[in-house]
Order: structure tokens, then C-alpha cells, then sequence
């Protein structure tokens, strides 16, 4: 059954909204505020989208032209053959040209750390950094939905993987959930701190309904967990970046995050020019669950 | 071997068509070619000879008659999952590659021991990758190839053969392997592959004698 859209008490819809075509995908972006004013990218976590933002950038669009990106896979982008860190950093790097750099960027869990890269690649595009509990996983490695335990050596997930794309041919998508509901359900359980009523309306924007029920916009394969990777990179990968990074947390231990502080400070060692921030009353979906708060940190770090 | 000319299959990987192309017929164990970066199966052409089996050569993904990816994001696991839907098609098989393909051909003997009886690694474009670790002093830069460039390959395969290739990974799989013969020719050789050509039980073969030790090896 087809659902009227939710309302969710400060959410605005974007103003308007662009596709950028980038190696033969369409990459969608929601755009809020001034056209003249100066530019704000956002980038939003793993199988999440950018209409996540439709508290927050209300709020930041007082001052800027903010424009928030759906990662290739999610939302209303497209579904890509593949997907890959620095591929999709590239991607990032062409939202940034797309919306007349140099811009403030800001991105939450994997866009955190997403633009935090992006701003030493294209550091001549970009002015200041924020990256919202976007510190990467776990020393140990995290799991990631959709993707292969990261506890297993190297040899036995690319054996996981490699089944995996094996069944793949035969199974393109998500199964249907019978309800708007059922996936608010499902999400709640993954990330219990945020409130139904937020949660449908996310759900909402981030899925589609069809004859046979609702299912996810976002790729279940956007998530891979193979390759050499290793967290301990993070850090030093981070040597280079020139443009000031305010680093955001909550104070609530929640699924995803925050880090250990010992760890969350190894990370940040490396950072010429660091701020830090908690948001008290917020876990990982900072921007979701405290948007006035995490809206004042942000108009307060980002010079117009 | 008898003339089996060159037949080819196409393959379905994830939303992408895959070509495998036979290059000869046999009653042994059959052998699947990975070509190295920015070539195609047909640069194994005449490099084989004294195989008792079938012989295969696939094209990778963006490669030669195989689909580009939509939206690139290339990677070497990708290409051993592009060879692993091959091994899947013709059965248990040794593997032979060359370049990027050798590192693939490592990948998949470790990660499936049970079904790659052996590996052969040659030399070849793309056998370095990008060093043990990324280069933290110079982060990557956007990927931009030729604005004239036309595949295949697809001229976004710019984005590999740079990755990293940390030894104790590559010498993880080399350990997973059933059995693995390193071509030397006395040329410069990365890091990752003397991390694995140190591990017990990996041999070493001439360009000459490649073909008939894998076999070989195989027999016993």
C-alpha cells in the first residue's frame, strides 16, 4: 500500500535537486539555501542517503548554499557495477567541482571519513572539514552489513566474498518488506537510539515501494569488506591534510561508535589543524539526533 | 591438443558479461589464463604449449570483450571474483597468470585451495601494485584518464594496478595455496612476490620449463 509522505517536526525537503553524471552514473544532490551563498557539501554513512540531511542543512542553509550528495548506490543515485574507497573518493572530489569548490565539507561515519580523504586529494577544493563520528572502524575491523567478518584471515573472506558474487547473478536486489513498518523495524534495531518518528521518515526517503512491498534504494552491495585494507592507516593517511578538521562525536556509546578515546586520539595524532566537539545526548547519528545542537557547532566553526 | 579453435562463452558476473574464451581442447586438467593489466585472453596466444588439458582465457572485467563496469572502481579482488565465476564454469583447474593477473591468480589459489590445483605466476604489467602500504606522504589524486580515450581497455583501469599489496597478505594467500610455481628470469620482482616465493614449498621455474613443470606437479 502506498504510503503519503511522513512529516518529521524541523525537516525541510530540499529546494531543489541536480544529477551529475560521473562515469556513467547519475549522482544525485539535494540542494538547500542561496544559490550565491558560499557552498557546503554533505555526505552521509554507508546505506544511508542524503535526504538523512533534511534536518541539519535546513539549519546550516541560514548562512550557506548547502548541497548534499546520495553516494553512488544510495538513495536516488545509481547502482554501480562496483564499489571501492578511492573509487568512490573520486566520486566525492566530482560533487565538490560539480558545486563550484572551494567548499566546506562535512560527512557522517563512512562520509566522515569520506571527505576527511577527499580533502587531501583535491585540498585546493576544500575549506574546512567536518567530519561527524567518521573515525573508521575498530582496530580489530568492523563488520559491516552486507559485507564479510572482518575476524577472519585474509584468504577466508575473499572465500566468503567470492561465494557471495557467485550466488549474485541470481539475486540483483533487496527483498521486499511488506511495510513501511517492517523496515523502520529492522533499522531500529540496528540503531536503537533514534526514535521511530525520525526513523520513518528516513526509511521513507530511503526506500521505494512497489506492487510487492517496500524495498531499500541503496545497493546491498555497496558494502564489500575485502582487500588489504587496515584501520591503522587512517591516522597517518591523514599527515597530509592542510584544511582545519572539526572532529564531532557524541557522548552516547551506541552501535557504531564513538570510539575508544585512546584510539579516537591515535587517529587524530597526525592532524595539523584539529578541533574537537562532543554533542551531548547524541550517539553515532549525531546531525539525526541532535540537529539544533550539532547546527550551532557547525555555524560556529565554518567561516562564511 | 587438438585444434578446438578459439570458442568463447560469455559469462554473467554480478551485472556484468564476462567472455571465456577456449583456446584449445584436452583430457586433462584444465587451465584458466589470466592476462595481465590493459591486455585481453589473446595475449596468451602461442604462449602456451605442451598443456595436456583444456585451456581457458578470460577476459577480465573492462577488458577485451568483457563488459567495462559501470562507475569503474576496479580492483584485484574483483578480477580474481571475475575469474572465480570462470572456475565455477569449467571446474577444478590450475591457473596461470601474468602481471596483475599473477596477483589475482594468487589470490584465488589461496582463497579456494579446493578447486585451483596449482598456479603458475609470470611477470608481466601490473606485477608491482602500489607497495606494501599506501604512500602517506602523497595521497592519491583523482583518477583522470586521456579526455580521448576509448576501450577497451577501458581507460578508467588508471585507478588499478596502484593498490597496495602488504607482504604478509600476499604471503597469506601463498600459505592458503595448494601449490605455487614463480616464474624467474632473473627480473626485478616486487616485494609481495618474494614475501611469498619465500614460503616452504613454493617452487621455481624457468620461462621454458613453466608449462611442463605446472603440469607436472600436478600429476603427482
Amino acid at each position: 500500500m502506498s504510503q503519503p509522505e511522513p512529516h518529521y517536526p524541523g525537516a525541510v525537503p530540499p529546494e531543489r535537486q541536480h544529477e551529475l553524471v560521473y562515469r556513467g552514473l547519475r549522482l544525485h544532490l539535494s540542494e538547500w539555501g542561496d544559490p550565491a551563498a558560499p557552498p557546503v557539501l554533505l555526505c552521509h554513512g554507508l546505506f544511508d542517503h542524503g535526504r538523512g540531511f533534511d534536518t541539519l542543512a535546513p539549519r546550516l542553509a541560514e548562512r550557506f548554499r548547502v548541497v548534499a550528495l546520495d553516494a553512488r548506490g544510495h538513495g536516488e543515485s545509481s547502482w554501480a557495477d562496483a564499489y571501492g574507497w578511492v573509487t568512490e573518493l573520486s566520486d566525492v572530489a566530482a560533487a565538490v567541482e560539480f558545486v563550484g569548490g572551494p567548499a566546506h565539507l562535512v560527512g557522517h561515519s563512512r562520509g566522515g571519513g569520506q571527505v576527511t580523504d577527499v580533502a587531501t586529494m583535491v585540498p585546493d577544493l576544500v575549506r574546512c572539514v567536518v567530519n561527524l563520528d567518521g573515525f573508521g572502524p575498530p582496530a580489530e575491523g568492523a563488520s559491516l552489513p552486507g559485507g564479510v567478518p572482518l575476524h577472519l584471515d585474509a584468504p577466508r573472506r575473499l572465500q566468503l566474498f567470492l561465494d557471495r558474487r557467485r550466488r549474485a547473478a541470481s539475486r540483483q536486489g533487496w527483498r521486499p518488506y511488506a511495510s513501511l513498518d517492517d523496515l523502520v523495524e529492522r533499522r531500529r534495531a540496528q540503531n536503537p537510539r533514534l526514535s521511530p518518528e525520525w526513523l520513518r521518515y528516513f526509511a521513507y526517503h530511503g526506500a521505494r515501494h512497489s506492487d510487492d512491498g517496500w524495498r531499500w534504494k541503496a545497493d546491498p552491495w555497496v558494502a564489500q569488506g575485502v582487500g588489504p585494507y587496515r584501520p591503522e592507516w587512517i591516522g597517518p593517511l591523514w599527515k597530509t591534510l592542510r584544511a582545519p578538521l572539526l572532529a564531532v562525536v557524541g557522548t552516547e556509546i551506541d552501535t557504531w561508535g564513538p570510539l575508544p578515546e585512546p584510539l579516537l586520539a591515535e587517529r587524530l595524532e597526525h592532524v595539523s589543524d584539529l578541533h574537537r566537539a562532543t554533542v551531548s545526548g547524541a550517539g553515532h547519528f549525531v546531525h539525526m539526533e541532535q540537529p539544533g545542537e550539532t547546527a550551532d557547532l557547525l555555524l560556529g566553526f565554518l567561516p562564511r | 591438443m587438438s585444434a578446438a579453435g578459439c570458442e568463447s562463452t560469455t559469462l554473467r558476473h554480478g551485472r556484468v558479461s564476462l567472455v571465456l574464451h577456449q583456446l584449445s581442447a584436452g583430457d586433462g586438467t584444465p587451465l584458466l589464463l589470466l592476462h595481465e593489466w590493459r591486455s585481453d585472453a589473446h595475449s596468451w596466444e602461442g604462449r602456451v604449449d605442451a598443456w595436456p588439458g583444456p585451456v581457458h582465457a578470460l577476459d577480465f572485467g573492462g577488458h577485451g570483450g568483457s563488459d567495462p563496469l559501470r562507475g569503474g572502481a576496479y580492483a584485484l579482488e574483483l578480477f580474481a571474483a571475475d575469474a572465480d565465476v570462470a572456475l565455477a564454469e569449467i571446474g577444478i583447474a590450475a591457473l596461470a597468470g601474468a602481471g596483475s593477473g599473477a596477483y589475482v591468480a594468487l589470490l584465488l589459489a589461496g582463497a579456494r585451495p579446493e578447486a585451483v590445483q596449482g598456479a603458475l605466476l609470470w611477470p608481466g604489467a601490473g606485477l608491482d601494485g602500489g607497495g606494501a602500504r599506501p604512500d602517506f606522504d602523497h595521497p592519491k589524486r583523482p583518477w583522470r584518464p586521456a579526455p580521448d580515450a576509448v576501450g577497451p581497455p577501458d581507460p578508467w583501469l588508471v585507478e588499478t594496478p596502484g593498490d597496495v599489496r602488504p607482504d604478509d597478505y600476499a604471503e597469506a594467500f601463498g600459505r592458503a595455496a595448494r601449490r605455487l610455481l614463480l616464474v624467474e628470469d632473473g627480473g626485478p620482482r616486487p616485494p609481495w612476490w618474494r614475501a611469498v616465493a619465500r614460503i616452504q614449498g613454493v617452487g621455481t621455474t624457468s620461462p621454458d620449463e613453466a608449462w611442463t613443470r605446472l603440469a607436472a606437479s600436478l600429476g603427482g
